[in-house]
């Protein structure tokens, strides 16, 4: 398989409704992707559809939650020598359009990071009241502990070079790892750079973080956030562990 | 404290020692994790067989009766164990995650091999075919050889 340089992860429990969708998405509007699926152990026919589709999946043997699925399309994307990776969400509210530009921006400025935000340019979807009063209060929150001005902390579209990508191969959140990570890295002197995209309502209406999850929601992060103040840098990995499978060298 | 609740106390503190020994002994237990029970439970012997080092430490933090002493103490190594607990259950994660993660990448590692071996397979069928149709001498060349040699 010729790979492409680009990769976009898309971390899938329980998507057989939006899956497909999610894929032929990226393989029109993002042609300079490759996209690796990482099935996070679906109870439904979410591996049956994308093996019977030919998709490039990767299947972890036990469900082990979004943060770890992510790192393995991270681990992934390391040992197979991508230099820029995103995650899109397969809810559909992030339009792969974008993600050309995005990389495009993430190669010229030299940046570690790039965020896509709904609020540079206050177009699309904003969220909803009590939403973007907590997305208000991270970007306050990452000011104080950085002195940096992120406008969307919480943005789902995310993309980064391969310092970051060796990073959080190593080191990334169990959950709801935006504001955190980037404090982490703001804090560690990596940079992040915001470019505005638009993002649509999610089509069937549900948030990953409801009511009750709120509060959980805003306490972990807002705890995580303080801990990131304070980040070292990840272990070393395990050199016996570290195996380099294809790509250009790395 | 009452000389009875003194040998109560060390009967227990000694059953348990004993138990969680056997334990050991059975590998039911991980010697590692039973040295902070083995440390926890000596502790409370000796502070159950010499009651002044409880006198005295009770008299220094201004408790009234000493067995609240051992009591605080004992709440104290309960926290203790629960930290040393939270600290290998937090390792353990890491660990099975990685461990996941690598068993999903080796898999699709071999499956991509696997793929590549039926495709260079495939190829050679393929020479095969286009010899009858005439490919290209050179590529037909090998393709004789590989067949006179499967021959």
């Amino acid at each position: 398989m010729a790979r492409k340089k680009r990769l976009v992860i898309i971390p899938a429990f329980n998507e057989a409704g939006n899956i497909i969708k999610t894929v032929e998405d990226i393989r029109a509007n993002a042609p300079s992707f490759d996209y690796v699926i990482i099935n996070d152990a679906s109870k439904d026919d979410t591996a049956r559809l994308c093996e019977k589709a030919a998709y490039n999946v990767i299947h972890l043997p036990i469900n082990s939650g979004i943060g770890a699925a992510v790192q393995a399309g991270y681990l992934y994307a390391k040992r197979y020598g991508y230099e820029c990776v995103v995650q899109v969400d397969g809810d559909g509210q992030h339009e792969a359009t974008f993600l050309t530009e995005m990389a495009e921006e993430l190669e010229s400025s030299g940046a570690n990071m790039i965020i896509g935000s709904r609020f540079l340019e206050k177009e699309g979807f904003q969220s909803t009241g009590l939403r973007r009063i907590g997305i208000k209060w991270f970007s306050f929150l990452i000011r104080v502990l950085t002195g940096k001005t992120i406008t969307d902390p919480t943005s789902g579209m995310r993309m980064v070079n391969r310092d970051v990508i060796n990073f959080f191969a190593e080191e990334y959140p169990k959950d709801y790892p935006e504001p955190e990570t980037a404090i982490t890295l703001l804090r560690l002197g990596y940079t992040i750079n915001e470019i505005p995209v638009r993002m649509k309502e999610r089509a069937d209406g549900k948030s990953s973080i409801s009511f009750k999850r709120a509060v959980y929601y805003m306490f972990k992060v807002t705890l995580a956030c303080a801990l990131a103040r304070f980040a070292l840098e990840p272990f070393p990995p395990e050199k016996f562990v570290t195996q380099y499978y294809g790509g250009e060298n790395p | 404290m009452s000389f009875k609740l003194q040998i109560f106390i060390a009967v227990i503190t000694v059953i348990a020692l004993l138990y969680i020994g056997n334990k050991v002994r059975n590998r039911v237990i991980e010697l590692k994790y039973a040295l902070v029970w083995f440390f926890v439970a000596i502790l409370f012997l000796i502070l159950d067989i010499f009651p002044n080092i409880l006198q005295w430490l009770s008299q220094l933090l201004g408790i009234v009766l000493p067995v609240n002493m051992l009591m605080f103490f004992g709440f104290g190594f309960i926290l203790l164990i629960l930290y040393t607990f939270t600290v290998v259950l937090t390792n353990q994660d890491r660990r099975i995650k990685r461990l996941i993660q690598e068993e999903a990448l080796l898999a699709y590692r071999v499956d991509e091999l696997e793929r590549e071996l039926q495709k260079k397979d495939f190829k050679v069928r393929r020479l095969k075919t286009r010899t009858a149709d005439g490919g290209p001498e050179h590529k037909v060349k090998i393709i004789k050889k590989n067949t006179e040699e499967s021959k």
